[in-house]
């Protein structure tokens, strides 16, 4: 490659994949349906660039702050997504919270009524 | 031990109910619920505490489900206004390979405009030059009336699907007050089954239409209001909205109060289409209104300091206007016009000058490049307006998206409370904040990576 030339350009170079915005979008489509063993395989993804000796390529940093500049809506989304999660799981963690409080501290009326939600207070799933 | 026997059936039978319900929207899996047996004591020994089925309780979390109905609200309001300014977008998209003037073309129209002041420079006296002004500032005010005519259009569009969603709203809450009242009456102290589901369906629907909040009342009962609190029901008794035209557009009215701005903030589609009728909408009209007025008002008032070539200077009784002049901003696009027909009367030359002369048809080409529009010059407002649009409509697709994918989460959560066993439920749960975490990790590290690429990227560059 010629020296000066920026790789995304150069015919034959071998360019960062996956493209960061396709790496955002992924993120964001894979956190809101919850997949979790998607995300975690992008968490080891994104440490693997974060480590990457590519990055110390000075055409390779060229080409990743014109991704970068091209991700940054898609990035204000994830951060969106995200917020949307956490406000959404502190939501559930309150409900679940609750509900174990309520089992867990309630008396017990005198003809109890054994609804099968009691069998969950206690197998240790709260 | 009958009595156990007789216990499992009657919870295979819930169980049954739940199989056969398996497809029915709406329908929420319900559990047998258990009673303690008292016991039996026989010469102090006491046997025999089993139990008795009592009946069924749907899997349901109210909470979980109005968290859910809010984000709905939220999602489909901006789902609705995103719509309504792809439509104003759309209008104002040059139109690419046709000959045809549209709206979209206001930009090029501005420059050829001023362009052809410029060729009369040239040649002041040419017939087919000024012929040429008079047909650019046609189509310049053609586009600018035709684009303030079709906002208003869509407006009115608006306004009805607005009228058509508050007809909507009054028969589900006409439905959710029914519902209560046989609620409130068969299952006071209890879950309601399937009549509950069906609340619960109306709920849903209610909250894609407009923003509510619910208040849970006495023998399970339901009240809901308004985002802004305006009661819609009261348990057995629903107030209806009502509507009126007021300035042009139709308000919705509770109990004679007229809510409508509460309801434009509130959520659901009714907030999306009143927020695009009454601000998205306008603010475009604005925007062209104060284009039209100040390209005209500056445009007739520099031609009519100039000398036609009939030797004629324009004065206050006969001025010589090249478009129709605006006495206030607000409506000027919609009615901007050609009102000069003899192309004669185009004032190239300067007071008290030669009609050879060509020093005011200068000072009318230079009009594109000074700050006549709002500090702005033409060009430049007009693309700073299409700039803006886009933006907005950036913001809430990124709005958009966030709420889709949060109601998105909450239904996969809700069906693990609502469809599955309890260790489902659990691992659903572990999921969640697993997801949560892993999706944390990503943003952190991906923040990282970008905000390093983009300082390590201009520093490269500047070097």
């Amino acid at each position: 490659m010629k020296k000066g030339t920026p790789m995304m350009f150069a015919a034959g170079a071998q360019p960062l994949t996956p493209e960061l915005r396709e790496l955002v979008g992924e993120a964001t489509r894979s956190l809101a349906r919850l997949d979790a063993d998607r995300l975690e395989e992008l968490a080891v993804s994104c440490r693997a660039l974060n480590r990457s000796p590519l990055l110390f390529d000075p055409q390779k940093r060229m080409e990743l702050a014109h991704q970068a500049h091209e991700a940054a809506g898609d990035m204000a989304v994830f951060a969106r997504v995200l917020e949307a999660t956490r406000t959404n799981l502190k939501v559930i963690k309150r409900l679940r919270e609750m509900r174990s409080g309520r089992l867990e501290y309630r008396e017990q009326p005198e003809t109890a009524k054994c609804a099968l939600v009691l069998i969950e207070g206690g197998n240790g799933n709260d | 031990m009958s009595g156990a026997l007789d216990a499992d059936q009657a919870a295979l039978n819930v169980v049954a109910n739940n199989v056969a319900n398996a497809n029915t929207s709406g329908y929420t899996e319900e559990t047998p619920d258990w009673q303690q047996n008292a016991a039996i004591t026989v010469n102090g020994v006491s046997t025999g505490d089993g139990v008795s089925e009592t009946g069924a309780t749907s899997q349901r979390d109210r909470v979980l489900e109005e968290r859910l109905d809010q984000q709905q609200q939220l999602a489909s309001s901006s789902s609705t206004r995103l719509a309504a300014l792809q439509d104003v977008q759309a209008l104002f998209t040059p139109d690419s390979g046709s000959s045809s003037s549209t709206a979209g073309d206001i930009g090029s129209d501005i420059t050829k405009f001023f362009d052809s002041f410029s060729s009369l420079e040239a040649n002041p006296t040419n017939d087919a030059l000024r012929q040429d002004v008079l047909s650019t500032a046609s189509t310049l005010s053609g586009d600018i009336s035709n684009a303030a005519a079709s906002l208003n259009s869509q407006r009115a569009a608006l306004d009805q699907e607005a009228t058509g969603v508050a007809t909507q709203v009054n028969s589900l809450t006409s439905a959710l007050a029914q519902l209560n009242q046989q609620i409130q009456s068969t299952s006071p102290d209890g879950d309601a089954g399937t009549l509950e589901d069906q609340r619960q369906q109306d709920l849903s629907q209610l909250s894609q239409l407009i923003g509510i909040n619910q208040v849970t009342t006495e023998n399970n009962g339901l009240s809901i209001t308004t985002t802004s609190g305006q009661t819609l029901v009261s348990e057995g008794q629903s107030n209806q909205l009502t509507t009126g035209t007021v300035n042009g557009v139709t308000d919705i009215f509770l109990g004679g109060a007229d809510i409508t701005s509460q309801l434009a903030s509130g959520g659901g589609q009714l907030g999306g289409y009143l927020t695009a009728r009454d601000t998205d909408i306008p603010n475009a009209l604005s925007s062209l209104d104060q284009l039209a007025y100040d390209i005209s008002t500056s445009v007739n008032a520099q031609n009519n300091s100039g000398t036609d070539l009939n030797g004629t200077t324009g004065t206050v009784a006969n001025p010589l206007y090249i478009f129709n002049e605006p006495t206030q901003v607000s409506g000027s696009a919609a009615g901007m016009s050609v009102v000069m027909t003899d192309p004669d009367q185009i004032a190239a030359a300067g007071a008290g000058d030669g009609t050879g002369d060509n020093s005011n048809a200068t000072a009318l080409a230079g009009l594109a490049s000074q700050t006549i529009v709002s500090g702005q010059t033409p060009a430049n407002f007009y693309s700073n307006f299409v700039t803006e649009l886009g933006a907005t409509i950036s913001g809430v697709q990124s709005e958009n998206t966030a709420q889709n994918a949060s109601v998105t989460q909450l239904q996969t959560q809700n069906n693990a409370l609502s469809s599955v066993n309890l260790n489902d439920e659990a691992s659903a749960m572990t999921t969640f904040e697993r997801s949560y975490q892993a999706a944390s990790q990503v943003f952190t590290m991906l923040n990282t990576i970008m905000a390093s690429a983009l300082n390590l990227g201009e520093q490269t560059t500047v070097s």
